[in-house]
């Protein structure tokens, strides 16, 4: 399991992304910047990468993140993982996913409690639609809004 | 507040509302139409031992409901006029996108968690961030690997490749054109919100191998030549800037 022709992002989606226009178009943030983390075959590696990933959002000192995913399943693993490290080093954290009915978390941890789900399909499925089950700049729009809150300690 | 300014990118749009097949790959502002030379993947270094035949065709816009396989990629036409990537300036053509299916040679699609083949208009939702729009005229890529090359590496890769030595040789032609001819124009600032709360943004990407592959920073926007793939560094979290980000740092590779 990884990445389905409904959730996976284009590199049309990359050139054009609404969750990077949502954040930088935002006068109240600072955007730092955006981590690119993989997602290895290994499951040793992916709490190593989700480690580092964490270590780096410590370093920068930063006040919030926002992490998106465009798989699912097995890569929910190293998803769920990278929020717990960076949740336990009481950074807040907002996520994005793909989530509808198939792909509920199969692990899940307490700094998972503002998920933002972009499904998109009726059924909740991965309907091998290219597009469909992907961030729109609302999906986007939420994620921050949920973040700020966090941030003031509201949620 | 304070502002600090970091860098400065400009992306300069030139719309095309004619996609051609010719005798040369050019752009003609004046009737704005994108001429492709119809011998163009001929004359491209394709590794024969990989890709066994590749086809190029140009969809109109209410002429998707055909048959395509499994849909790779979507990607825009875009290049660096000035500067290297996430500065200074960058022309890309609006109006028209690329589209890069692939099957093996019996027939099995390319693709591992699902697959998108179908009729074009069923298969996709138009008119997403990472999708062509209702109105694109889209260029169309289709590769058959040799058997089995689907599901190891080298078979997406080469595939991807070949899509990018043709988004090349439009490239050359955009880079050509004079950037008082565009339709639109702009521009981006990295910058410092000095005293504002410091968010970054994760995107967790391809990485397993097989046919999960990212690449970043390659030479030319959205582009292959150059970029660096996610498995080959181990997966370990990289830092992009935004400009970096919007001016096209990440390629998907599934």
């Amino acid at each position: 399991m990884g990445v389905g022709p409904s959730t996976k992002e284009t590199t049309l989606h990359h050139f054009r992304d609404p969750l990077l226009k949502v954040v930088s178009d935002d006068k109240d943030i600072d955007l730092v910047g955006i981590m690119i983390v993989g997602t290895p075959q290994e499951n040793e590696d992916k709490y190593f990468v989700g480690k580092m990933a964490a270590r780096w959002c410590e370093a920068m000192r930063v006040d919030g993140v926002i992490i998106s995913v465009d798989g699912w399943g097995n890569s929910h693993v190293d998803y769920a993982n990278t929020i717990e490290e960076i949740g336990k080093r009481g950074i807040p954290v907002v996520g994005l996913s793909f989530i509808g009915t198939q792909a509920q978390f199969v692990v899940k941890n307490k700094y998972m409690d503002t998920i933002v789900d972009f499904n998109k399909s009726k059924e909740g499925i991965e309907t091998e639609v290219v597009g469909e089950n992907n961030v729109t700049e609302i999906d986007a729009k939420k994620a921050l809004a949920l973040l700020k809150l966090k941030m003031k300690g509201e949620r | 507040m304070e502002e600090r300014e970091l860098r400065r990118l400009v992306i300069k749009a030139f719309h095309i509302i004619n996609v051609k097949f010719s005798t040369k790959t050019f752009i003609d502002l004046k009737s704005k139409t994108l001429f492709l030379d119809e011998n163009l993947l001929q004359s491209l270094n394709v590794d024969r031992e990989i890709i066994k035949d590749a086809r190029l065709s140009i969809i109109e816009k209410d002429k998707r409901n055909i048959f395509v396989n499994s849909i790779l990629d979507f990607s825009p036409i875009a290049t660096k006029v000035l500067g290297n990537l996430g500065e200074g300036i960058t022309h890309v053509l609006t109006g028209v996108c690329c589209m890069l299916t692939a099957v093996d040679e019996e027939g099995v699609q390319v693709a591992e968690f699902g697959s998108s083949e179908g009729i074009l208009s069923e298969q996709v939702v138009f008119n997403r961030a990472g999708t062509p729009s209702d109105e694109d005229i889209i260029i169309h890529l289709d590769v058959t690997l040799k058997k089995g090359l689907g599901t190891i590496r080298k078979g997406p890769t080469e595939a991807h490749k070949l899509f990018d030595l043709v988004i090349q040789e439009v490239r050359k032609s955009l880079k050509k054109l004079n950037g008082k001819d565009c339709d639109e124009k702009h521009e981006y600032v990295d910058k410092v919100q000095v005293g504002k709360k410091r968010v970054v943004i994760i995107k967790q990407v391809a990485g397993q191998g097989a046919m999960y592959d990212t690449l970043f920073l390659p030479n030319e926007p959205a582009g292959f030549e150059g970029g660096r793939s996610v498995i080959d560094i181990g997966n370990v979290p990289i830092i992009l800037t935004p400009n970096e980000f919007r001016d096209g740092a990440l390629r998907a590779m599934h």
